[in-house]
């Protein structure tokens, strides 16, 4: 087990590696005029070019990248080229807004997907058809407009919720509760529809195998057999959609963010790439490809524990 | 049995998740602006934009002066009709050629760290300013020197007369940093002036919430209307509207498609002019589009293009069509030129006809996402029904302006800000304009801007005129039309909009009375 863990982080440190280079690489050839950007439309010619130098845009793509590098590998990333906060700070005060909302959409995912899927399996006939239809029908509805919908009723109509902005949970519980909520339904939405539609075909998958009949067969109750058996056989397909989940939330909160102004690391990521803030793009890269890293090994983990013919020694 | 237990511990965590949102009492989290005029309160405003660093070296003007105004105070201030007033700065006098500029200083200000504030520290500002290689650092390249000739008079020396001079100092290049702050290093992001309100920084969160609480030792209270300013930097458009009608934020600069939606909601609106829409004839030589040489075709392009209708459908009818670049509220404005080019389709004709020149085409940058694909139609339609057919070509928003100032095409679209004639003629119409590539001038108008820059207050506004009047005669450009900021406040709030300026300056807010 140690050596596999071991093994995965080695896979997962080449990983990030290769892709933050690649980034730094494709980032350099499509550069944009960033100096331009900075200083603004007033800016003469020379001022562009001072800013240029300032930035060490002169400078020859490996001396940029050994630099870059060298910085990362010590925990430094930067300062952000447009509002002078270090990259590293940028990121860690942004990584609570999304991770609050992505979590806590994973885990309702988790609980009502598992709560369907397990219902439309086991009692087939119309909840099973139910399922299904209210399944695609809620996949197809863009998050967008989901959260369109929800902010003209709840936020503008009922002035239940808040429309914009994010309260840290360490100022206020219920603020933070508050400002996540409708971000949170129109991620869960989607996530819920596919990911009870994966735990519905897992389920019935694991209820027609031999070993679930013998267990029948020998008189266990089938409730027993459900939360005993079958759903520990049908888990491992349903963390992996989970898994995947996470990552797609990753980039789908990125239009959440914008909608709500939740000062989240998805709109971190599309507001350095529009202006082309290489450290703090290149800082969002390295930050993502971590939590990916770190999401597939724990998945993998678990599915060992529940699933012993998947696990590694 | 356990899979009951399970069901109910779900219910009773989204029960208590529902409680808690409830009882929070922060659901809609109303922003208040409760107080009356000099009695506190909280005023919140959404900034379209985030401040890029809290560094008065690297002030900009526009959206971003908000950003500055509560923790800096300005060497001058400007009144919302851009009337100059004594700040920091209690005199203010030129010499005879308007080459020294001396100004005279309070003797009763101190920044909230508890340094004195003197000529030595404006002198430390305005270096700083000229040559720290901010967005506005152009703006002072006239100074040649600034000297501290006692604790409380500087003197600005130029190396050649910059009549726009003074509004500077009423405006980004005028604030005033505390020079042990200066020392410290870290300005960009912790901010130490003498203005009316310092930043909070246990209660602001970087790009997302900026607390400025008041300053207690301030020389100026009537400048202090609210106990507590926050500026939420919400840069999308929709987000801004939703904030303002469900009542999060007091005061927020729309667009003329979310004001439909704000005016409904009862809010109160505010409409002025900052900016001119149109095209830009860049390439006024013909070195890259022959036909552009002759003022006929510039002249043919201005009358094919028909900006009400750009107007109607474009910017939803808020805003003046216009054939003049220079602003009203300005010295070079000239009601006249409103309508020197009104569409006429088969006057534009008749003009290339006499220019000689058949169909011809021109290529123009186009950006996704900034200009309304409308815009494009209908700049297209326009041409084509004259025989000038436009290629669009599509560059990424980040280099726009590049393209534009590197002389990149011969012609475009923009949306340009309209300051005094002074910063247009720099802008716009002299050889070394910004937004003049190709760099054409005549003689004439080299003479008008000697006149502008150099002459007599009454000389320099005949000047004005007449360059206005010359390079709408002339094509230089062909405007559209000016569209209107549309900035609401909430029924609790008032303001004022501030000549020349994006949004309105943080003094001009007060509790409605």
């Amino acid at each position: 087990m140690v050596s596999f863990i071991v093994r995965r982080l080695i896979s997962g440190v080449v990983v990030l590696f290769v892709v933050s280079s690649l980034t730094f690489f494709m980032l350099y050839f499509s550069a944009t005029s960033v100096a331009r950007n900075i200083l603004g439309e007033s800016a003469t010619q020379a001022q562009v070019h001072l800013k240029e130098i300032e930035l060490g845009l002169d400078q020859p793509l490996f001396s940029r990248y050994f630099d870059w590098l060298g910085g990362a590998l010590s925990g430094n990333f930067g300062v952000s080229w447009f509002n002078s906060q270090p990259v590293v700070e940028s990121i860690v005060g942004r990584l609570p807004t999304t991770l609050s909302i992505v979590l806590v959409t994973i885990v309702i995912a988790a609980v009502l997907a598992t709560l369907f899927g397990v219902a439309a399996a086991v009692r087939r006939g119309w909840v099973d058809r139910l399922l299904q239809i209210v399944s695609i029908g809620a996949s197809a509805i863009p998050q967008f407009v989901v959260a369109i919908v929800l902010v003209t009723v709840f936020a503008i109509g009922l002035q239940l919720l808040p429309a914009t902005g994010y309260v840290p949970l360490t100022d206020n519980v219920g603020g933070w509760l508050a400002s996540i909520t409708l971000p949170i339904i129109a991620l869960a939405i989607g996530a819920v529809a596919s990911t009870a539609q994966q735990v519905r075909s897992a389920v019935i998958t694991v209820l027609s195998r031999d070993y679930v009949r013998t267990l029948r067969s020998r008189g266990l109750a089938p409730r027993e057999i459900l939360f005993r058996h079958v759903l520990r056989g049908a888990a491992p397909a349903g963390l992996t959609v989970l898994s995947l989940q996470f990552i797609g939330m990753l980039g789908g909160v990125v239009v959440l963010e914008q909608i709500f102004a939740l000062p989240g690391l998805g709109f971190l990521a599309l507001q350095s790439t529009t202006q082309g803030d290489m450290p703090v793009l290149m800082g969002v890269v390295v930050y993502i490809v971590i939590i990916v890293v770190v999401v597939n090994l724990l998945v993998d983990l678990a599915v060992g524990w529940l699933n012993p013919k998947a696990r590694v020694s | 049995m356990k899979f009951r237990s399970r069901v109910t511990a779900v219910a009773l965590l989204t029960a208590a998740a529902i409680t808690l949102t409830a009882c929070s009492g922060s659901g809609a989290q109303p922003a208040s602006s409760d107080g009356s005029a000099g009695t506190g309160g909280t005023l919140t405003i959404g900034a379209f934009v985030d401040v890029k660093s809290f560094d008065p070296a690297q002030a900009h003007i526009g959206h971003y002066v908000q950003y500055y105004q509560p923790v800096y105070d300005s060497l001058l201030r400007r009144e919302p009709d851009g009337t100059l007033v004594p700040m920091l700065a209690t005199a203010w006098e030129y010499n005879s050629d308007n080459t020294e500029l001396t100004l005279t200083l309070r003797d009763d200000v101190t920044f909230t760290d508890g340094t004195t504030l003197d000529a030595e520290a404006v002198k430390v500002n305005l270096d700083r300013f000229r040559t720290g290689n901010g967005p506005d650092a152009s703006t002072l390249a006239q100074v040649s020197d600034v000297a501290a000739t006692d604790a409380t008079t500087v003197v600005i020396t130029l190396k050649a007369q910059d009549p726009a001079l003074l509004d500077y100092l009423g405006n980004a290049d005028g604030f005033i940093a505390s020079p042990a702050a200066i020392e410290g290093g870290k300005l960009a992001t912790d901010p130490v002036g003498s203005g009316p309100y310092t930043l909070d920084k246990s209660k602001t969160v970087a790009a997302s919430t900026y607390t400025f609480v008041k300053n207690p030792d301030y020389w100026d209270p009537s400048l202090q209307v609210y106990d507590t300013i926050v500026l939420k930097p919400i840069l999308d458009t929709t987000a801004m509207s939703n904030a303002i009608i469900s009542g999060q934020i007091n005061a927020a600069l729309l667009t003329a498609k979310t004001q439909p939606q704000a005016k409904g909601a009862g809010l109160t609106e505010y409409n002025y002019p900052t900016d001119w829409q149109g095209l830009l004839f860049f390439d006024r030589d013909g070195t890259m589009v022959p036909e552009l040489a002759d003022v006929k075709v510039r002249q043919a392009i201005n009358y094919a293009i028909d900006k009400e209708t750009l107007l109607a459908q474009v910017g939803k009818g808020l805003g003046t069509a216009t054939s003049q670049p220079f602003g009203k509220g300005t010295d070079a404005f000239d009601e006249s030129l409103e309508s020197a080019y009104p569409y006429d389709v088969e006057k534009a004709k008749a003009l290339l006809s006499e220019a000689g020149v058949g169909e011809f085409s021109i290529t123009m940058p186009t950006v996704s996402g900034f200009f309304d694909p409308a815009l494009t139609a209908g700049i297209g339609q326009n041409l084509a029904d004259v025989g000038i057919t436009v290629n669009w070509e599509n560059v990424a928003g980040s280099d726009f302006i590049s393209s534009l100032v590197q002389g990149k095409y011969a012609a475009s679209w923009f949306s340009l800000f309209q300051g005094s004639p002074w910063v247009a003629v720099n802008q716009i119409i002299a050889p070394e304009a910004t937004y003049n590539p190709f760099h054409t001038t005549d003689a004439k108008v080299d003479t008008l801007i000697t006149a502008i820059q150099t002459g007599s207050a009454d000389e320099q506004k005949t000047a004005a005129q007449e360059i206005n009047k010359y390079i709408v005669e002339q094509a230089w450009f062909a405007p559209f039309y000016r569209p209107d900021q549309i900035f609401f406040t909430d029924k609790n709030t008032t303001t004022e909009p501030q000549l020349q300026q994006a949004v309105p300056s943080i003094y001009s807010y007060a509790p409605a009375q």
